[in-house]
């Protein structure tokens, strides 16, 4: 029992800090009319790569580093810290799903290439209303011969633009169940439509599938998505808890230093009590995303529902505090030019991809019934 | 980093396991000695123990079914300042009694004149002889009614600024001069809290804790180290029934199935689980730190309002029948254990102190913006000005 983060863990973030304060900007975003094109997405994407990051998750066997979810944190997290645009998270959704559900022929067949820098993965999941749960409705998976051919529409996809492969959830019309598929992205049956998302430090997109090949995944979708479900809204409460922790931070700096009535406006009370708010919200959420890091790490039985809490209530704080800090900016921080707004978007946004926070707290009223009848 | 709570083969908790069972009825006296009411202390009085063994010994003395001696003030709060500043003689005198929960303690704070701004209480300690002379009135003294023992904060430098001309005293409840009268709280229960009257009340020099002009920077300490002490899942301080109470209570009664009820219970349920996670953390702050910090603010800041949400649905899933006086919500919930919070109609009525006693909500905030993240203090007019000349402008 400890619930501190070790030395190394801290200097690993430490390490990650530095490099993405030193190697990050968002200036070309703070244009007005600015769209995620203007993102540095591939330049940002050499840089993260030169550091090896998109191997942390890859199990060693295949060249990565074995690592899991806390060091994870220390890194995603900085990554959301700093909202660096890059198709990081895409590859590793996919990364996850092709780990846990490819056959070891599929994962030496793509994951030492993601490894190296060389391949780029996303992972199609959502439906139109955002569902991501199944039935698939939209999108299916024909079996013709020894192979299957897939037709239909995913949405939401992160990261799909730059993807060379994609792991596409759709169902098998002939097992009459959802089933996940290894899609060769640059196959002229497979068209990727980058959205007008208004996050514009996160390339999302429709992906159009019209008698595309695909391959399908070893493990059946009721063991592998409950697994993946837990690590996805894990990665987005790292990023939300990160997300808020900077919000706050700069907020409180603003406060301290911009004066009104003679005074820096943080001596009021009603700045003060907003952001011991907001203080209060980045430590709710920063343990709670810790303790869903460790239950995932250690495959503890109370995963699930840690990381359903930590993506349940960090959604909410981070909306919250990063809608505070426009407040407190004042009028400043309505326009594009400053930062805050990205940090609104990113907070809205991800608050609706992979189930919302009510979405979640069901799931958790559910475990926690569940487990106590 | 782990999470995982000490196990059921824990070396320690076996050893302690072994203890209870040996000693199935103990004394508050024997728990004493054995360091069970204050582990985390040095020896003779505790154990010097981590986290770990403090959370074994809270969740074995538990399963034993029993019942630490109950004496917050002296426990929670105030008997550790002498371990820092009290004299040989007061230690040998006042330390054990207290543990062993055989002498009850009460805090002399908080006057009628503010609540708050404690610094600018007006209880006067007069130096006369090889005794000071108290004059004054106190309010909000919980337990005072039972209490041997009375830490008194008063002002022997009343021409210092406010906050340096204050002492604190270990004076005996029974000494002449010392007159209680209850005050009866809007849940219309009495006897929680008091006023107590100062009158010409004579205390030996001895009683002095610490040095004349410490007073303010023990009382923070203590109050800080309550907030601490205040940080276990109960809805009310830290005692009574949890969000978990809440949940299965809701889920017995068939409230769950109203889809907007069931929203706010996964809320404060939530709330709950990531409380618990923060008062463990607490928990290990308060092993490492020598005095806590403003964490302990922070924990009672999200607490506080949490325990209210707890009630608050719990009232509500009753309807109409929860303004009946004394009408609980949950059959399987009643009245279980000597902890009055677990009443739970008790506990909603009470409810709204828990965000003004022991700072109140506002105070908090301002403590945790302030010292956690550097924001500038309001400035008080009256904090540099010799207390007796701020007293004249009043």
């Amino acid at each position: 029992m400890n619930f501190s983060l070790s030395e190394d863990h801290l200097l690993l973030r430490q390490s990650a800090r530095s490099f993405l304060e030193k190697e990050i900007s968002l200036s070309r975003v703070q244009v007005p009319g600015a769209t995620v094109a203007d993102a540095s997405y591939e330049a940002n994407w050499r840089k993260i790569t030169a550091m090896g990051w998109q191997g942390l998750v890859v199990e060693e066997e295949f060249g990565g580093l074995g690592l899991g979810c806390i060091e994870l944190a220390m890194i995603l997290g900085e990554m959301g810290r700093t909202l660096a645009p890059s198709p990081f998270l895409g590859t590793l959704f996919g990364t996850w799903a092709l780990q846990k559900g490819g056959s070891p022929e599929q994962k030496r067949a793509i994951l030492p290439d993601v490894v190296a820098g060389k391949m780029i993965l996303a992972l199609a999941i959502a439906e139109a209303d955002g569902s991501v749960d199944g039935p698939c409705r939209e999108a299916s998976a024909q079996r013709q011969g020894d192979r299957y051919v897939l037709t239909g529409v995913k949405s939401f996809v992160i990261d799909a633009t730059a993807a060379d492969w994609l792991i596409v959830a759709a169902q098998d019309v002939q097992a009459g169940r959802r089933a996940f598929f290894l899609v060769d992205a640059k196959q002229p049956g497979v068209q990727v439509e980058l959205l007008p998302w208004r996050d514009v430090t996160r390339q999302v997109c429709d992906v159009r599938l019209s008698d595309a090949v695909g391959e399908p995944l070893a493990m059946a979708d009721e063991a592998l998505w409950p697994w993946l479900r837990d690590r996805l809204v894990f990665a987005q409460a790292v990023e939300n808890t990160a997300g808020t922790q900077r919000v706050m931070e700069m907020t409180s700096d603003y406060a301290r230093e911009r004066v009104a009535f003679g005074k820096p406006i943080g001596t009021y009370q009603a700045i003060k009590h907003s952001l011991a708010d907001m203080l209060g919200q980045a430590e709710c959420s920063n343990v709670a995303t810790l303790y869903a890091a460790w239950a995932l790490s250690e495959s503890d039985p109370r995963a699930s529902i840690a990381a359903a809490m930590a993506k349940a209530y960090t959604s909410e704080a981070y909306v919250s505090a990063a809608h505070r800090s426009i407040q407190i900016f004042g009028a400043i921080g309505f326009t594009w030019e400053m930062i805050n707004h990205l940090y609104y978007k990113r907070a809205r946004a991800n608050a609706e991809l992979f189930g919302n926070a009510r979405a979640h707290r069901e799931r958790v009223i559910g475990m926690a019934t569940a487990r106590a009848a | 980093m782990d999470f995982e709570l000490p196990g059921e083969n824990h070396p320690a908790r076996k050893a302690v396991r072994a203890w209870f069972e040996a000693n199935p009825r103990p004394s508050g006296r024997q728990l004493a000695e054995a360091g069970y009411v204050v582990p985390h202390w040095p020896k003779p009085w505790g154990l010097a123990a981590d986290s770990e063994l403090q959370l074994i010994i809270d969740q074995e003395m538990k399963r034993a079914g029993v019942t630490p001696p109950r004496n917050p003030v002296a426990v929670n709060n105030c008997a550790q300042s002498l371990l820092t500043h009290g004299t040989d003689a007061q230690r040998a005198r006042f330390l054990w009694p207290a543990l062993a929960g055989e002498q009850t303690w009460c805090m002399l704070f908080s006057e009628p004149s503010g609540g708050s701004d404690l610094g600018a209480l007006r209880t006067v300690a007069r130096r006369d002889g090889d005794h000071y002379v108290v004059k004054g009135h106190k309010i909000w003294t919980s337990l005072a009614h039972k209490a041997k023992v009375g830490v008194l904060v008063a002002r022997t430098h009343p021409d210092l600024p406010k906050h340096k001309g204050l002492s604190q005293f270990l004076i005996d409840m029974d000494t002449p001069g010392i007159r209680i009268r209850p005050i009866i709280d809007m849940s219309g229960h009495e006897n929680e809290y008091n006023e107590v009257f100062l009158d010409e009340v004579r205390i030996p020099a001895d009683r002095l804790l610490g040095k004349e002009g410490e007073g303010w920077a023990l009382s923070v300490t203590q109050l800080q180290t309550e907030r601490v002490a205040l940080s276990r899942p109960g809805a009310i301080w830290g005692h009574g029934p949890s969000a978990r109470e809440l949940v299965e209570g809701l889920a017995e009664i068939g409230a769950l199935q109203d889809g907007a009820l069931r929203d706010e219970a996964a809320q404060v349920y939530i709330e709950g689980e990531i409380l618990r996670l923060l008062a463990y953390r607490s928990l290990s702050d308060r092993m490492n730190a020598q005095t806590p910090g403003p964490e302990s603010a922070v924990h009672k800041m999200l607490a506080a309002p949490h325990g209210q949400r707890v009630v608050d649905l719990a009232k509500r899933a009753q309807g109409p029948r929860g303004m009946l006086a004394g009408e609980q919500p949950f059959p399987s919930q009643l009245l279980e254990g000597e902890d009055p919070y677990n009443d739970w109609d008790y506990a909603f009525w009470f409810s709204p102190a828990v965000t003004l006693g022991v700072g109140t909500q506002e105070i908090l905030k301002n403590v945790v913006a302030e010292r956690m993240l550097g924001l500038p203090r309001e400035i008080d007019p009256t904090a540099q000005l010799p207390w007796s000349e701020t007293k004249r402008k009043a």
